[in-house]
């Protein structure tokens, strides 16, 4: 033990001080690194500050105003989320083992943090009064901190001195996410904390002693704990169905969609038109695109392919100026451009299947979204939006990534495509895209996109916000990827070409998945400016999780006055956006590693 | 009977002719070694046969097919017709099995554990079983030649091209690359072969032909080509590279 430590005291001093400019520049960078982090932590403990601003808002953060007798579909669509994502771990299950040294290490780490900050806290910090004058007050006295330090210590030492017991024993490392998860679940039954209350003058109080955390919150998060368990073992147990896996990858798909319509429409559908109009007309349509698919190699069908191309486009063109309902004009666009694809992707028999299960669920889509579109929300909500908080932020950045994370895939592909027309479109959306600041986009979507949409068809603003979104970041991750796309080499086509793959196969297990290892870098960093660019719907209106920290809560004076104490939920929002978009940064740098096995 | 016959094939880049009419046969189970100086036309020509290039002039007639524009006869020609290409073009991503058993599960649509099966016997069969799992970078030249030829022969084709298989590699792997073809070729499989490998095609040719600027020069049974050639451009190329 004494050896270990004189070897890493050893490397220490030769990668810290081997020389005196090195020796000045660690001394000078501690020392600010230091200070930086007293001065926060004073600016933080002074008396003025009141963190309850935070601590008494979560409710506001999370959801705005969404009214609680709707929570529930909050509730579900989380837990539907645990659940898709419980299945997926324990379908995709890896063997890989985390060892018990590597555990208590980080433990180790942790502890060593809070010891670091425990340390350097000041003593006396001072604040502005309201007067202007300077006031100075201890903050945090010898008693207290003798009375964290010990523990902290302890808890280091046991962490530390583990490693020289015999006590080895490896864990899975996708087990590991129950630990993570179980911590927080557990915690939220344990922890106390300081709720205000007000008396009958007005005055704020907070009861002694401090209430357990509401029943609303601790259920709800324990039910979704013990169904993400429960999926888990499912999904392992059923990991060797057949087709399972695109079956949860197409899920995962749908999601926002079910979700988003779950959450936000509430949609009051009256099941005699979803009999009497959109159920034929979708039953038409299916049968169409499947005629298609079927004869597309009949010598016959494609002898008068193109009368059968003008045909329809006719059709199309007649059908979206005449008086058919909505979905059916739809379609008609969706069925001629169905029909120029068709003949230029696979048609072997799987190529057919795959076709088929893209057109069913492409028009299941739309017709969910136009139904569910067009109808009333049930949703009332005092003010503008209809949520906002981190809901509203999460569910950007989802769009911002997932959604338009094909949308990339796709715009990129058809850039490169040979076929003329799809290359001036798909370079048209993306050069256009990205030439107009977002900001533009988002007032385009809350003032414009309503002229461009056809008569009849209103979006929510939050629906066109998501659209612009979607098509923004979409255009960003297209060039990413084309970018990968580039560095392909030609032989890696002619190699699948040569062993008989159809262009589809081709594209997604050849050449995507080498395009897409070479730009995660580049894709990360455009999600996690996804993630942030999300705080800009401010300016529109919508109430994002900044928004509420900052203008919200710091504007909020009743129940509670906190009026001018945004510092305290800035720095909460900032923390917050941190933990995300670092642990993002953190996986994509071991998703590379584990791809970079077969790097050349 | 042939199984390939080409007539009067021509071919352009652009304004230039790489292609100049070339018309031959190669009967079922023969040996056919092209050689000829560098941009000559010979991985044009070889590559015209599965369709990775496409002729503007003439016929390709493979295994009674010809190869049109049609997409279906090019996905039945291509699953006929292996290829092995001078610089290897594995896939990087994939590890030496899935290499081998990725047409087998997509294009043949065989199961998994048949294919695996398959691919263990390729490996065998090329001398390389340990390297299964394995990524391609992590594999010599040789050896990811060798691989190249099994995921080839994974698609049990009639015809196997090779464009050049040995001129990327160091001299001391050209021999166990050459090898694995000799046996192959020993086996009764159709070959054509573009290489520089005079020696193999003494071995083991049973025609060799020249290129020269686009057209086919010289045609001959080995021992005639070498010690006898009809022409004076084979007299002239075999000076050069003996
Ligand atoms: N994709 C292409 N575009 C333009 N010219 C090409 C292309 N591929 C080959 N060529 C030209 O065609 C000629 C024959 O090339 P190639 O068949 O590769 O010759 P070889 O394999 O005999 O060395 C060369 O002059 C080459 O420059
Ligand atoms: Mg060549």
């Amino acid at each position: 033990m004494i050896d270990l430590i004189k070897k890493n005291a050893k490397s220490l001093q030769e990668s810290l001080f081997s020389s005196v400019g090195s020796s000045v520049l660690t001394i000078a960078t501690t020392y600010l690194v230091i200070n930086f982090f007293r001065g926060m932590l004073g600016f933080a403990m002074t008396s003025d500050k009141d963190w309850l601003a935070v601590l008494n808002n979560m409710q506001l953060y999370m959801v705005q105003a969404y009214p609680e007798e709707d929570f529930i579909r909050v509730w579900l669509s989380v837990g539907l989320t645990f659940v898709l994502a419980g299945l997926s771990i324990g379908i995709w299950r890896n063997e890989e083992r985390v060892k018990s040294s590597q555990i208590f290490n980080s433990f180790f780490k942790g502890g060593l943090g809070v010891l670091f900050f425990t340390i350097i806290a000041p003593t006396n910090a001072s604040f502005m009064g309201n007067d202007g004058s300077v006031i100075t007050e201890e903050v945090l006295s010898m008693d207290t901190r003798l009375g964290l330090l010990i523990p902290v210590i302890i808890f280091c030492a046991i962490f530390f001195s583990i490693r020289f017991t015999n006590l080895n024993f490896t864990v899975n490392s996708s087990d590991m996410v129950f630990f993570y998860l179980f911590l927080p679940v557990a915690l939220i039954w344990f922890v106390k904390l300081p709720t205000i209350q007000l008396d009958q003058n007005n005055e704020r109080i907070i009861p002694e002693p401090l209430m357990p955390i509401a029943n609303t919150t601790k259920i709800p998060w324990t039910v979704i704990f013990v169904a993400f368990l429960a999926s888990y073992f499912i999904g392992m147990y059923i990991k060797n169905i057949k087709s399972i896996k695109s079956a949860i990858s197409l899920s995962w798909f749908l999601l926002p969609l079910l979700i988003f319509s779950w959450i936000f429409k509430k949609p009051q559908i009256e099941m005699s038109v979803v009999l009497g109009s959109d159920l034929p007309i979708f039953g038409f349509f299916l049968l169409w695109g499947f005629l298609v698919i079927t004869f597309v190699n009949n010598s016959l069908f494609k002898k008068y392919y193109s009368t059968y191309l003008g045909v329809t486009f006719l059709l199309t063109i007649v059908g979206v100026f005449s008086g058919l309902p909505m979905l059916a004009k739809t379609c008609l666009l969706l069925i001629a451009l169905f029909s120029v694809v068709v003949p230029a992707v696979s048609t072997s028999s799987q190529g057919k299947r795959s076709l088929l299960i893209v057109w069913a669920v492409a028009l299941v889509t739309l017709t969910f979204l136009l139904r569910g579109g067009a109808s009333d929300t049930g949703i009332v909500v005092p003010g503008s939006s209809i949520f906002g908080g981190f809901s509203l932020t999460w569910l950007l950045a989802i769009f911002g990534t997932y959604v338009s994370f094909p949308l990339g895939v796709l715009l990129a592909l058809g850039r490169n495509s040979k076929l003329p027309i799809i290359r001036i479109v798909c370079t048209g959306i993306i050069e256009l895209t990205r030439s107009v600041p977002y900001i533009t986009w988002l007032f385009f979507a809350s003032v414009t996109l309503a002229v461009f949409l056809p008569a009849g068809v209103e979006f929510n603003l939050i629906v066109r916000v998501l659209m612009v979104t979607a098509f923004f970041s979409g255009a960003y991750f297209a060039e990413n990827i084309r970018g990968g796309l580039q560095s392909i080499p030609k032989g890696q086509y002619e190699a699948a070409d040569a062993i008989g793959m159809s262009p589809f196969q081709k594209i997604s297990l050849i050449i995507m998945p080498q395009a897409l290892r070479a730009v995660i870098p580049t894709l990360v960093s455009s999600a996690i400016t996804a993630f942030k660019d999300s705080s800009l719907v401010t300016i529109i209106g919508l109430f994002d999780f900044l928004t509420i920290g900052k203008t919200v809560i710091g504007n909020q004076s009743i129940p509670v006055n906190f009026v001018g104490h945004d510092r305290e939920n800035l720095i909460f929002v900032a923390i917050v956006y941190w933990i995300f978009t670092f642990t993002l940064s953190r996986r994509s740098m071991k998703v590379e590693k584990k791809l970079g096995l077969g790097e050349r | 009977m042939s199984i390939i016959q080409t007539k009067d094939v021509k071919k352009w880049f652009g304004d230039f002719q790489a292609l100049k009419g070339i018309s031959m046969d190669v009967a079922e189970g023969e040996v056919l070694v092209v050689c000829g100086p560098s941009g000559s036309g010979k991985s044009t020509f070889i590559r015209c046969i599965n369709r990775l290039e496409q002729h503007q002039e003439g016929q390709i007639i493979v295994d009674g097919i010809e190869l049109t524009n049609d997409l279906k006869n090019i996905e039945a020609i291509r699953s006929e017709v292996g290829m092995v290409f001078q610089s290897f073009n594995l896939f990087p991503h994939l590890t030496v099995m899935q290499n081998i058993t990725l047409a087998q599960i997509w294009v043949r649509k065989k199961n998994r554990a048949e294919s695996e099966e398959k691919a263990m016997e390729l490996l065998e069969r090329v001398g390389i079983p340990e390297q299964a799992q394995k990524f391609p970078g992590q594999l010599s030249g040789g050896q990811q030649q060798r691989v190249a030829i099994a995921r080839a022969l994974a698609m049990e084709p009639k015809i196997m091209l090779f464009d050049e298989p040995t001129s990327a590699l160091d001299p001391e792997m050209i021999k166990e690359v050459l090898d694995v073809m000799k046996e192959l070729a020993k086996s009764g499989m159709t070959m054509i072969v573009v290489t520089h490998e005079m020696g193999f095609a003494k071995e083991v040719a049973d025609r060799v032909m020249l290129f020269d600027e686009g057209m086919l020069v010289e045609e001959n049974t080995p021992e005639e080509f070498f010690n006898n050639p009809k022409s004076d451009r084979t007299k002239l190329f075999l000076s050069q590279i003996l």
